[in-house]
Parts: structure tokens; C-alpha cells; sequence
């Protein structure tokens, strides 16, 4: 019954999360053909300096729909939406204010209730990354265009799996605080900060879990980018035990 | 022979930092019982209670329920299998409808009476459609007190179960919690500061004060042993110096001298009759006079 107190309590950040994630996949997959007729007049831009090379890189990656998809979605906004909705699937824990002691007061261990918690969140952040990104190569075709299954598959599940430490975080930060907002709130300061350090300072963006998000590796030379994979995969574990033994620690 | 506890603890002891909530509390709550914890806002009623139901983990001293250490998250959940708990706030799911809240706190307890469950629906009249966040705070706590009485519970833990409500709605709440005491075995735990709701279903009380029993039994002992003595004299009192056993308090002010005894009025009116008096007078008290005397008074 946790996991029904669970899906009841976060129901509604998943269906938003879904929704907006498959909007923008669609959204992304639709306008395709209009950046194709504009992009021969992306040469006629000015494109000097930092921004102008993103803007080259960008437009260079578009002009075939394989590099469009992985630059818009996989690296925009697949990375940063999934971040967002792991932290938000993540903050305000099972222990959240004005109903802790009626879920202490249940005869189910503290470990039982985050354990579950946790799952029931991961899942959904499952859901909204698979299910969003499995739907560019089902709409693909509407535009013309066609997109591989199996790469749609290896990118959510590197989108997943890096995502999910945010997850773990906001988790984590949620068994210390009682409230929704504080857990939230340095979560996404400490996805912004890691997410500007790889911006500004270019040679940390390989090490940077994004880059693992959006399956740089993969799209460049066709490799899963295992090693910041396990990374990511054994700092959410190790996030989630020690919310567990955080929240055994406790006092209420 | 001591009676059966269901409740047992000793030295208990609790510190936030700095901040002594429990100080050396040792309590012993008969099987059956419908036992009164008494205090003052502050006085360490819901740390104890969070204690018990290992929400809060002690600093020192044994605490059991059902013969279980509740400081061990094991027996903790099997403690909580077997006891019902509405906490001061009424601490519930805003998110979810009463229905919700049913069918996600049934399936936790094997004991859970489907027929007490519908019998209070009824009784309180609540619509299984209604979101928890719309409830009152009257109609809150009938929630909460309905999921606590419908898990076939052996203890049953009331955190202040009326504060907030008014005295129709506390009457109402007193009401089904004796009637439902007196139809099912089971035993009451609850906390309140206030006395005449104490008075009106408990038959054993503790007053619990700065984190301390002050005073302990059933409520019919209490009232019992406990009396006050005014004693009059001609002239000016004289300075109270009474050896009898069961002196509690002594105030002068005039002519009159006031003694509260703990263990019936005999030994001190004949200590009295020596000093000369015009009267003595021997007076019942109520728990109200005594809680005060004994919580109040240590100020």
C-alpha cells in the first residue's frame, strides 16, 4: 500500500512531467522541416566568437536529422527536463511535513517507506524518459523522417540512469528537510552550478554528467559511455542508503 | 500481584541538544485501562508518546510496549501493528479523499474491522469522496480517529485528541471513544492538558511535569487519598511544621492554614487538634485542584 500512498502523492508531477516531455519530444520531431528551410540561410549569420560557435555546431548537427534530434533533444531538452523532473519526482519524501507521524504511526519500517518511495519515483522518472524519447522514432515518420529504435533506447537509458542521481539527491536532501521547497532548491542549484561549470570551463564538460545524460559517447562513436554510467548508477545508490540510513537516524 | 502493563517504561529520558523533554519518566499502564496523561503544554506529552510509537528515539531508560523495546525498529513495527495513534494535529494525507485514506491504512492491519469501519463513516458522517484538505478540523479528527478505532488495535495512543475543537465536537469525540471502549478490549493511552475531559474518561492518570511523573494511579485512589485540610486559628497561623506522612502543601495566610495530604486527613487533624485550633475542615479534592497543587504549584 506504499506504493499506492506513493503513485497518490506524486501522480500529478508525473502526469505533468509526461506531458510536457512528450510535447517537446513532438515539438522537436514537428518543426523539423521548417529548420531544414531555414537552415541554408544560417550561413548568411554572423557567427564569431563562443556563442557563434555553438550556433555553427548547432546548425552543423541539423543538417541531418540524426545530429538534429541529438542536439535539440538528447542534449537540450531531454537533459534538462529529465533533470528537472527527477528533482521534482524526488523532493518532499515520504516523510513530508503535516503527515509524517501518520505514516510513522504505520507498521512499516522507515527503510520499507523510503525504500518504496524511492522506487515508486524512479519509475516514474523510468516512464517519462523512455516514453518520451521512444516517441521520436513512432513520430518520425510524419515529418519524412526516420530515427532508430535502438539509438532512442540506448539515450533514454543514459538520460535515465544520470538523471536519476538528481533523483537520489533531491531524495536524500528530502530525509533531512521536512519541507518540499529546500530539497528542490539546492538540488537544482547543485544541477545548475554542475551544469555551468561544464559550459564555461569546457575541459570538465567530458566529465560531466550531462555529457553522460545526453550519450555524447554514443551519438559520436556509437559506444554506451559505461564508465559514467556505473559512476552516475553507484552515486544514486549510494545516495539512497545513506537517505535510508539518515531517515533510521531521525528524530520526529 | 501487579497488574499486566501495556505500557512500561523506566528512567525514561529524552534531550533535543540542550533541551531535557523526558527526565527520568517511569510509567506503568495497566492492560484495560483508559489512563490520562496529564501535563501542561510543554511538559513532554508528545515526546514521550512519539517515544513509544518510535518516532523519536530515546536518550536513556527502558521503554516497552507489549513487552517489546519500542527503541528497536523491529518491535517498533510490531508495537505499531497493534496499537491505533491519532496525533495532535491529526496528521493525515491532504492529498488523498477519506476513501483513500481508508483503503491505503487498511491493508497495514491484519485486525482492520470492516464493520467499524462503516459503523463510523456512518456515525461521523463522511463522504468517502471528500478530499482529506476539505475536511474541518472537527471532521479531520472523526477521520483520524476513525482509521485509528478501525484497526482492531489492542492500544489505543490519543495525542490531545480534542485541542481545536469546540465543546460539541469534543463531547462528540469523548462520547464514541468510551462507547467504543466499552464494546471492544482494549487499552487508552491518551494525553491531554485538559482535566475536565480527563476526569470525564479516565480511570488512571499520570501528571507528567518538566518531563517528570509527579503523580501517579487510578483516578478513584486519587481522589480518595487526596484532601484538603483548613485549619483556623484565634490569632495568626503558626508557622506549618507537620510531621504527619502525605503533607504535599502547606500555605499560610492569616489566621488560616491550608494542607494538602496525599494520604488521607487522619494523621494531620490530629497533628492539627494539638495546635490549638478554632476549626479544622476536611475537603475533597478535585483533580483539578490537585493537578494544580501538584504542577502548578511546584513553580
Amino acid at each position: 500500500m506504499l506504493w499506492y500512498k506513493s503513485w497518490l502523492e506524486t501522480r500529478w508531477r508525473f502526469f505533468i512531467g509526461l506531458g510536457l516531455l512528450l510535447l517537446s519530444a513532438g515539438g522537436i520531431v514537428f518543426v523539423y522541416p521548417q529548420v531544414m528551410k531555414l537552415l541554408p540561410r544560417a550561413s548568411e549569420l554572423d557567427t564569431s566568437g563562443e556563442l557563434g560557435q555553438r550556433i555553427r555546431e548547432g546548425v552543423e548537427l541539423s543538417r541531418d536529422y540524426r545530429g538534429y534530434i541529438w542536439s535539440q533533444w538528447m542534449r537540450q531538452n531531454l537533459a534538462q527536463m529529465a533533470t528537472f523532473f527527477a528533482i521534482i519526482l524526488g523532493s518532499g519524501g515520504p516523510y513530508a511535513q503535516r503527515s509524517e507521524l501518520f505514516t510513522l504511526s504505520l507498521p512499516a519500517s522507515r527503510q520499507e517507506v523510503v525504500r518504496v518511495r524511492a522506487l515508486a519515483g524512479l519509475s516514474e522518472l523510468l516512464i517519462i524518459v523512455f516514453v518520451s524519447t521512444l516517441a521520436i522514432p513512432l513520430v518520425s515518420p510524419s515529418v519524412g523522417q526516420s530515427y532508430s529504435v535502438l539509438s532512442a533506447f540506448v539515450h533514454a537509458l543514459c538520460a535515465f540512469v544520470s538523471s536519476a542521481a538528481f533523483f537520489s539527491l533531491a531524495t536524500l536532501l528530502s530525509t533531512s528537510f521536512s519541507d518540499i521547497w529546500r530539497p528542490l532548491l539546492i538540488a537544482c542549484a547543485v544541477a545548475a552550478v554542475i551544469w555551468l561549470a561544464g559550459q564555461v570551463v569546457r575541459d570538465l564538460a567530458p566529465y560531466s554528467i550531462f555529457t553522460v545524460m545526453n550519450g555524447e559517447k554514443y551519438f559520436r562513436s556509437g559506444q554506451l559511455p559505461w564508465v559514467g554510467l556505473v559512476v552516475s548508477a553507484a552515486l544514486s545508490a549510494a545516495m539512497l542508503y545513506a537517505a535510508g540510513t539518515n531517515i533510521e537516524r531521525r528524530d520526529f | 500481584m501487579a497488574e499486566a502493563a501495556v505500557i512500561d517504561t523506566a528512567d525514561l529520558r529524552k534531550s533535543y541538544g540542550d533541551i531535557e523533554a523526558v527526565r527520568g519518566l517511569t510509567l506503568h499502564v495497566p492492560s484495560g485501562s483508559i489512563y490520562g496523561f496529564l501535563g501542561r503544554n510543554g511538559a513532554g506529552k508528545t515526546t514521550t508518546i512519539k517515544v513509544l510509537l518510535g518516532m523519536t528515539h530515546p536518550t536513556a531508560g527502558d521503554v516497552h510496549v507489549f513487552g517489546l523495546p519500542a527503541n528497536v525498529s523491529r518491535s517498533s513495527v510490531a508495537i505499531r501493528r497493534r496499537t491505533g495513534f491519532v496525533s495532535e494535529d491529526k496528521d493525515l494525507y491532504d492529498f488523498m479523499t477519506v476513501g483513500e485514506m481508508i483503503r491505503f491504512t487498511a491493508p497495514f492491519f491484519p485486525t482492520w474491522r470492516k464493520d467499524l469501519e462503516e459503523r463510523y463513516l456512518r456515525k461521523f458522517e463522511l463522504r468517502q469522496t471528500q478530499t482529506v484538505k476539505s475536511l474541518s478540523r472537527g471532521m479531520r479528527t472523526k477521520l483520524a480517529l476513525l482509521l485509528a478505532l478501525s484497526r482492531g488495535a489492542e492500544l489505543l495512543i490519543l495525542d490531545e485528541p480534542t485541542s481545536g475543537l469546540d465543546p460539541a465536537m469534543t463531547e462528540e469525540v469523548l462520547q464514541a471513544l468510551v462507547s467504543h471502549v466499552a464494546s471492544e478490549q482494549m487499552t487508552v493511552f491518551f494525553s491531554s492538558h485538559q482535566i475536565a475531559e480527563v476526569e470525564q474518561i479516565a480511570d488512571h492518570i499520570a501528571i507528567i511535569d518538566r518531563g517528570r511523573a509527579v503523580l501517579a494511579g487510578t483516578l478513584d485512589d486519587l481522589r480518595e487519598r487526596y484532601r484538603r485540610v483548613q485549619i483556623v486559628f484565634d490569632g495568626d497561623a503558626p508557622e506549618p511544621a507537620f510531621r504527619s506522612p502525605g503533607v504535599e502543601r502547606i500555605r499560610r495566610k492569616g489566621r488560616v492554614l491550608t494542607l494538602l495530604t496525599s494520604a488521607g486527613s487522619d494523621h494531620v487533624v490530629n497533628e492539627a487538634r494539638g495546635l490549638n485550633p478554632v476549626s479544622i475542615d476536611v475537603m475533597p479534592v478535585s483533580l483539578k485542584d490537585i493537578f494544580l497543587e501538584t504542577v502548578v504549584g511546584e513553580d
